[in-house]
């Protein structure tokens, strides 16, 4: 295995995912080609932290999961915004954006 | 996720972990299908998409824990909250935790009784096709007039329907051989009956087809009981003989102390069963079918028929016998045979009288659950800035309503952990509050079933009384609750509606729950009133069983004129006992209100067949003594004299009901006219028929059958002329029984000293053990409607109270403006009566819908009785307007200034 391509920043895998499900649900494989492809390969999706993740997240009850039926007609577990996960999307996208500011803030002061 | 859901979650992990399954396979599918689209050979793309996930097991491990360990931990989080809550509030914990183990204890120990009574099945392999067969006869209704014994070979070997039959002979018996005789209670059986049954005996052999006889065959098998009775329970006892009314049987097989025999019995369980072939003596010859003397029959159904496709089929059969014999069979009579399962034939009246109780004690939980569910809400309002707080801080909804209700549910099993334990440690003594004729009281035991029932109650009763106030604090407003705070007087009105409509549900179930205790009281006040037609008091009763032995030469008691010669003696022995003033004697079926009294057909001389139905009467024979002894009152005509005997023609006395409904232009009417005993044939028949009877006298009507039917017509013959092996004998005095028992034994045992004296008992006694069950129904059903109304009275009162409390204020204010205490006690009465009389109102209608089920428990009460329902109406009223009156009465007694700077 070479060198993995940057990891996802600690914590930020839960705000990709429920900005990628605001249009529409998905299910996790095309969570991550959606986030992979939309960050030009910059960002990968671990699959071996998303599922974990967002079975947390369906826990919290900020996603919904059901049984469909993908585009080439597959089976798979498509995930939904619940309401809640609207109000959580709100709060981390704040967070980013404040620690993002923070960042930069600091790297300019410097 | 809600509770719900977690809990579904709990119960489907395997679910889970194949959805979690096929959702990574699904993954990995998909992203294999683009590999090949972008040009990867099937193997590395497949090998591709699998390495992406690392090692797929961690995954799916990690994912799992997330699905489970997450409502876990919840629900560990909101149980260790629920438990610091409750133990912050010990006054409110204890409370409700005795006043829900007092309903769910309830619950679960009438549970226990109804589960071992009417859903365990009977211990028998496919005990649903056991069924009682009963000769009826429909053109007068009368049911279980006997069997004949052609009627049971053809029901045996044409009807198609029985896999096995088997007639039921209980009879006493009398074991001799030791030091002083004993009666003991004997079944006679045909020879399938344990094969029937499919019960194997615990030590030696049942008997089988192959051990019939024309008689009783000489294998007998005995009860458990029995022999540890008689043997010492022995290892050894098969082979040994028993001597039982004369005659030598070896014993071939002991049963399992668990089997009972499941049917009637004369007055105990059985000791001995014997089987025979009744067509050799004792047994009367030649077999005819007018003959009924076989007192009953069960049979197993063939496999795979219903219950309805077996009488149907039987139907059929009667039919066509009716029509081979139509002298023995008149259509007029409308002879039929009825199949009963045996678990509803054993379980009889109790059935409703258990149903009943039970909705009682559900009714109890429910006030129970009501009452706790206003505490809980009144407690929601101090806790209401907690929640406030807690919404506020991000704790959604959902979560704080699974929160609430751990709370109630953890209460409810604490409840019922006491409750369970509390009953389990009571049992024997409850279970002695139960009639000693409920059936199956040996099988009442606290089983699996009974545990589930009391975990499922206890959780559901957890979710009933949490459920409401939970929703309704998790409804609260942030805002407004955490300004409101510290209670001002507007606050939560509709919180207050709410609670009111508790109290008026409260009101309404306790109100059903009265009622129906007060139609009860009030049927048991008319059955001590009823007349029962002979004075009980200072009356003893005995009974003695001539043996009959299997050879008719070695019977000393052979003829009626032997029969009546020992009567005669015995009496004349027994009238000469100290104390006893007088005596009679009389066969079993003579003693009111004890044992089964089977009413027979008779016909009346001169009276056409077909124009009316089949006459029936309750049959006794009696000595002339016997309606001065129980002081019954003569109407026309004589009694028996000593001078009726088989020398002169036969008599019969007639009672009242009967002569009423033959003869009911005037009583004196009946005398002279002639009865004969059996099912009514054609007149002119030459076939051998009992003598025809000369009615010599009327009498009084004696409540033979208790004092809550109608009373059953009666027809009395001379003891001299139609003396049975069974006697009764009657003792008016006001001599202690016990000694009297033994005086009596002696008496009789000088004339004979083979034969027991046995079941020495007071009238008074037989009489109370009659009423016992309509007293244990009453009696248990007026405790819960007590405690109903106990803790009805206590909802009321704490709502009111905490009303007023919150009104404080208010009510400062009113009375420095100048409102006098009646002016406040007047406010409290109006909000008071809107509740208790939308209760009430509830409660009424609730009561006309519901106590029809009481009907087949009343007696001469109607079900909708309005005195019953205007009194217990008004008593309710009474008791929850108090409730409500004093704590208002309390808040006028607060100093106004007082009033005004609370807080």
């Amino acid at each position: 295995m070479g060198k993995p391509k940057p990891d996802i920043l600690q914590g930020t895998l839960d705000l990709l995912a429920l900005r990628t499900l605001v249009r529409g649900p998905m299910h996790g494989y095309g969570i991550t080609l959606h986030v992979q492809r939309v960050s030009k390969d910059v960002l990968r999706v671990e699959e071996g932290s998303l599922y974990p993740a967002l079975h947390r997240m369906e826990q919290e009850g900020w996603i919904h999961a059901e049984w469909g039926t993908s585009e080439n007609n597959r089976r798979a577990r498509y995930y939904r915004l619940t309401e809640a996960g609207r109000k959580q999307l709100l709060t981390e996208e704040r967070n980013w954006a404040r620690l993002t500011e923070a960042v930069a803030t600091v790297l300019q002061f410097a | 996720m809600s509770l719900l859901s977690r809990l579904k979650g709990m119960f489907q992990i395997h679910r889970l972990e194949r959805d979690l399954d096929e959702e990574l396979r699904s993954h990995i599918d998909m992203r294999a299908a683009d590999n090949v689209a972008a040009g990867m050979s099937p193997e590395e793309a497949r090998y591709d998409a699998q390495r992406r996930f690392g090692n797929s097991t961690l995954v799916k491990e990690e994912t799992r824990a997330m699905d489970i360990v997450g409502w876990i931990e919840t629900a560990g989080q909101n149980l260790r909250y629920a438990w610091r809550v409750l133990r912050r509030s010990r006054g409110f914990t204890m409370v409700a935790i005795l006043t829900l183990a007092l309903g769910i204890g309830a619950n679960v120990a009438i549970f226990t009784v109804v589960h071992g009574v009417l859903l365990r099945p009977l211990p028998f392999p496919q005990p649903e096709q056991l069924v009682r067969v009963y000769d009826d006869i429909r053109s007068s209704n009368t049911h279980d007039i006997g069997m004949s014994v052609p009627e049971l070979w053809d029901l045996r070997d044409h009807a198609g329907v029985f896999q096995d039959i088997s007639f039921l002979f209980p009879a006493d018996a009398n074991l001799t051989g030791s030091d002083h005789p004993e009666r003991i209670e004997l079944l006679g059986t045909s020879a399938t009956y344990f094969t029937m049954l499919g019960i194997p005996p615990q030590v030696g052999r049942i008997y089988t087809s192959s051990d019939a006889q024309p008689g009783f065959s000489d294998p007998v098998v005995i009860s458990d009981a029995f022999w540890h009775r008689s043997f010492g329970a022995d290892p050894n006892v098969l082979g040994k003989k028993i001597r039982v009314d004369g005659d030598l049987y070896t014993v071939a097989g002991v049963m399992p102390p668990d089997f009972r025999h499941p049917g009637r019995t004369l007055a105990a369980d059985v000791d001995v069963w014997a089987t025979a072939g009744l067509t050799a003596d004792p047994f009367p010859l030649p077999v005819s079918r007018a003959s009924r003397y076989i007192p009953g029959a069960m049979g197993r159904l063939k496999a795979g028929l219903t219950l309805a496709e077996a009488q149907a089929q039987l139907d059929n059969f009667v039919a066509q016998l009716s029509r081979q014999f139509p002298d023995e069979y008149p259509a007029a009579a409308g002879w039929s045979i009825r199949l009963v399962p045996i678990q509803q034939d054993i379980v009889g009246s109790f059935r409703t009288e258990l149903l009943v109780l039970f909705a009682a004690v559900a009714f109890v939980l429910l006030i129970a659950c009501v009452n706790l569910a206003n505490l809980l809400l009144a407690r929601s309002a101090s806790r209401q800035r907690e929640i406030a707080i807690r919404l506020a801080i991000g704790a959604g909804r959902s979560r704080l309503i699974a929160q609430l209700l751990t709370e109630s549910t953890l209460l409810a099993t604490i409840s019922g952990t006491a409750a369970l334990v509390t009953v389990f440690c009571l049992k024997s003594s409850l279970l002695r509050l139960a009639p000693a004729d409920l059936p199956r009281l040996n099988e009442i035991s606290l089983s699996p079933g009974v545990l589930l029932f009391a975990f499922l109650i206890s959780i559901f009763t957890g979710v009933i009384f949490g459920l409401a106030p939970a929703l309704q604090t998790a409804r609260t407003s942030q805002i407004a609750a955490l300004r409101e705070g510290s209670g001002g007087s507007g606050s939560s009105k509709h919180q207050m509606k709410f609670s009111r409509l508790l109290v008026a549900s409260e009101i309404a179930l306790s109100l059903v729950l009265l009622i129906g205790a007060g139609l009860l009281v009030r049927s048991f006040w008319h059955l001590l009133e009823v007349r029962p037609g002979f004075e009980p008091r200072h009356l003893t009763t005995a009974k003695v069983w001539l043996a009959v032995p299997n050879n008719p030469k070695e019977n000393s008691y052979f003829t009626p004129e032997k029969r009546a010669a020992f009567q005669r003696e015995v009496l004349r022995r027994i009238s000469a006992i100290a104390g006893v003033e007088q005596a009679a004697l009389g066969t079993p079926s003579s003693l009111p209100m004890e044992g089964k009294h089977a009413q027979s057909p008779f016909a009346i001389e001169n009276r056409a067949l077909d124009s009316e139905r089949t006459p029936v009467a309750e049959i006794a024979s009696v000595s002339p003594s016997y309606f001065s002894v129980l002081k019954t009152p003569l109407i026309a005509g004589r009694f028996f004299a000593d001078s009726d005997d088989t020398h002169r023609q036969p008599v019969a006395v007639i009672d009242e009901t009967l002569a009423r409904r033959y003869w009911p232009d005037s009583d004196s009417d009946a005398i002279g006219q002639r009865v004969r005993l059996g099912v009514p044939t054609n007149q002119n028949q030459s076939t051998a028929q009992n003598p025809w009877l000369t009615i010599v006298g009327v009498v009084g009507n004696i409540k033979s059958d208790g004092f809550d039917t109608a009373s059953a017509p009666h027809i009395y013959r001379s003891v001299y002329q139609a003396p049975s092996y069974a006697g009764v004998v009657y003792l008016r005095t006001s001599a202690d029984p016990g000694t009297l028992g033994e005086a009596v034994r002696a008496e009789v045992q000088q004339v004979d000293p083979t034969i027991p004296v046995f079941g020495v008992r007071t009238m008074d006694f037989i009489v109370s053990s009659f009423l016992a069950e309509r007293r244990f129904a009453f009696e248990l059903l007026g405790i819960f409607a007590f405690v109903a109304l106990l803790l009805a009275s206590v909802g009321i009162y704490g709502v009111m109270a905490y009303a007023f409390s919150r009104r404080t204020n208010e009510i400062g204010i009113r009375m420095a403006m100048g409102a006098k205490r009646t002016d406040i006690l007047r406010m409290a009465l109006t909000e008071g009566t809107v509740t208790i009389v939308l209760g009430v109102v509830f409660g009424l209608s609730g009561s006309l819908v519901l106590t029809r089920f009481l009907q087949s428990m009343l007696f001469s009460v109607k079900p909708t009785d309005p005195a019953t329902f205007a009194t217990i109406a008004a008593l309710l009223a009474g008791v929850t307007l108090l409730a409500c009156l004093v704590p208002a009465h309390r808040a006028t007694r607060v100093d106004p200034l007082i009033a005004l700077r609370h807080e």
